[in-house]
């Protein structure tokens, strides 16, 4: 079992640039492929941010924060949901974006996050486009990249998302 | 299911789900400002969007918002939720892979589309759908089945919010590349057995076993022998005792040999014996050296120990010569 005999009770520590005023959100046109999200680093995590989420997402497997069945089917500790780890790069997609531009988010969880992993989130402007909206208006959408790595370089998540800027 | 027919009559049978609809589910509660304030808390996101009803009010929402992100949490179903009834598409199609001993699980793939914000006081349905079940995989976690499921985010007034595709694998504990790759050999990379929990009562017992010693905990007060052991005689009250050898010898006085769910510090099928010892009292121990099928109540067994590893011996019965 992995040790984290660090107990912290605070929220995932936040070392980011970006925060989180909508009004700083970036408009279609200062936006040009191969811009970057300013990174979101998260952590290190803890079982508590583990908990925190199985509480506000209702996502009660006991794989995310019960050590002793965790360990019985062969994982070294309880691992982070990947859906936690999929809010935290929404988050950086929002804080560049603004809450209301995403329209599609696709995510692989590529490998489990444990107890005392430090996340860095990171998006990539792919592509712009111009495309009819299902109410008949012109939508203008920002294609990204983004993945999530942990403390080793390792990515634990990777995935697309398209955004709809004004 | 070592055999290629029996694993195409499983697939065939797993196929049989694809395109099943699971049927709607509605959210428990509407959409409200406590579940998302716990939410953001969780993701450490400050957004007074989220929270602050004066700041999303001047805003271009106009209203508190939910983080889209969140839909998939407005129709959870949370911990130990009721079952959906016989027939459930899912429910069935989940006893059967664990059936086949596919029981862990891990979420691989996720696709979220948006509609629409979803906001407070909006209540949310779901619609699901069984997409595809793969053939068996053998993957870094274990030998085992993607499943992929479709949903549909509504309001209950049948607007659309979003749609999602989810897919998990369920597979063997134990059967995966990074398992057998995790140690030096197959020795280090097996989890060890659970521990007991030890305390002042019951120490005596395992610390015999290490010696592969076999005791029985006896009352000084009447000299009745007990087990498991305990602080107090149940016969005369007495709190003293001490501890007698064990001949080793008994009978099998009942037993289960278990399949599933597998647990990667035991072999199966694992045979686990109430055994009676000649002395009167039983315990609960292993019975090996014999095919479990072989196995019958009453049948004399005798003791040996097993070293499963520096810090835990066990005693376990094998039929008497």
């Amino acid at each position: 079992m992995r040790s984290d005999s660090r107990v912290t009770f605070s929220v995932p520590a936040i070392r980011s640039a970006a925060m989180t005023q909508t009004s700083s959100k970036i408009g279609y046109d200062k936006i040009s492929e191969g811009d970057e999200a300013p990174p979101l680093e998260v952590g290190p995590l803890t079982r508590t941010n583990f908990v925190r989420y199985a509480g506000a997402s209702g996502d009660f497997n006991p794989m995310h924060h019960d050590d002793t069945i965790a360990t019985q089917v062969g994982n070294p500790s309880v691992f982070g949901h990947g859906m936690l780890t999929a809010g935290l790069l929404a988050r950086l997609l929002k804080d560049w974006f603004g809450p209301e531009a995403l329209r599609k988010f696709q995510m692989r969880f590529s490998k489990q996050v444990w107890p005392g992993d430090t996340l860095t989130c990171t998006a990539k402007v792919t592509g712009k486009r111009e495309a009819p909206s299902s109410d008949g208006q012109v939508e203008k959408l920002v294609d990204v990249e983004c993945a999530v790595t942990n403390q080793d370089g390792t990515e634990v998540l990777t995935g697309t998302a398209t955004a709809s800027l004004s | 299911m070592a055999d290629d027919a029996a694993k195409a009559a499983f697939l065939a049978k797993l196929k049989e789900f694809e395109g099943r609809e699971v049927g709607t589910q509605d959210g428990a509660d509407e959409v409200n400002q406590a579940m998302i304030r716990h939410w953001v808390e969780a993701m450490g996101d400050r957004n007074p969007v989220y929270t602050d009803a004066g700041a999303a009010e001047r805003s271009v929402h106009g209203q508190v918002i939910a983080p889209p992100v969140m839909m998939q949490a407005w129709v959870m179903r949370g911990i130990a939720p009721p079952s959906r009834g016989p027939g459930n598409a899912q429910d069935e199609l989940m006893a059967l892979v664990e059936s086949e001993g596919f029981t862990s699980v891990v979420a691989t793939n996720c696709e979220q589309e948006y509609d629409r914000m979803v906001h407070l006081g909006d209540h949310l349905r779901n619609r699901t759908v069984i997409d595809s079940v793969s053939e068996e995989k053998a993957t870094g976690l274990g030998v085992g089945h993607f499943i992929t499921t479709r949903v549909e985010y509504e309001t209950l007034e049948g607007e659309p919010v979003g749609r999602q595709m989810f897919r998990i694998l369920k597979f063997r504990a134990g059967t995966g590349r990074q398992a057998a790759s995790a140690g030096d050999g197959e020795e280090q990379a097996r989890p060890k057995r659970p521990r007991p929990a030890l305390n002042r009562d019951n120490q005596f017992w395992f610390d015999a076993a290490k010696e592969h010693r076999l005791v029985i905990q006896r009352c000084t007060g009447c000299q009745a022998l007990r087990h498991p052991p305990r602080p107090r005689c149940d016969k005369c009250g007495s709190y003293e005792w001490d501890a007698v050898d064990a001949s080793g010898r008994g009978t099998v006085y009942s037993f289960v040999v278990n399949h599933y769910p597998q647990v990667p510090s035991f072999d199966y099928p694992l045979a686990v014996g109430l055994i009676e010892l000649e002395e009167g009292t039983r315990l609960v121990a292993n019975i090996v050296g014999i095919d479990p099928s072989e196995i019958t109540v009453g049948m004399p067994v005798e003791v040996e120990f097993v070293d499963h590893d520096a810090d835990l011996t066990l005693p376990a019965f094998h039929p008497t010569k």
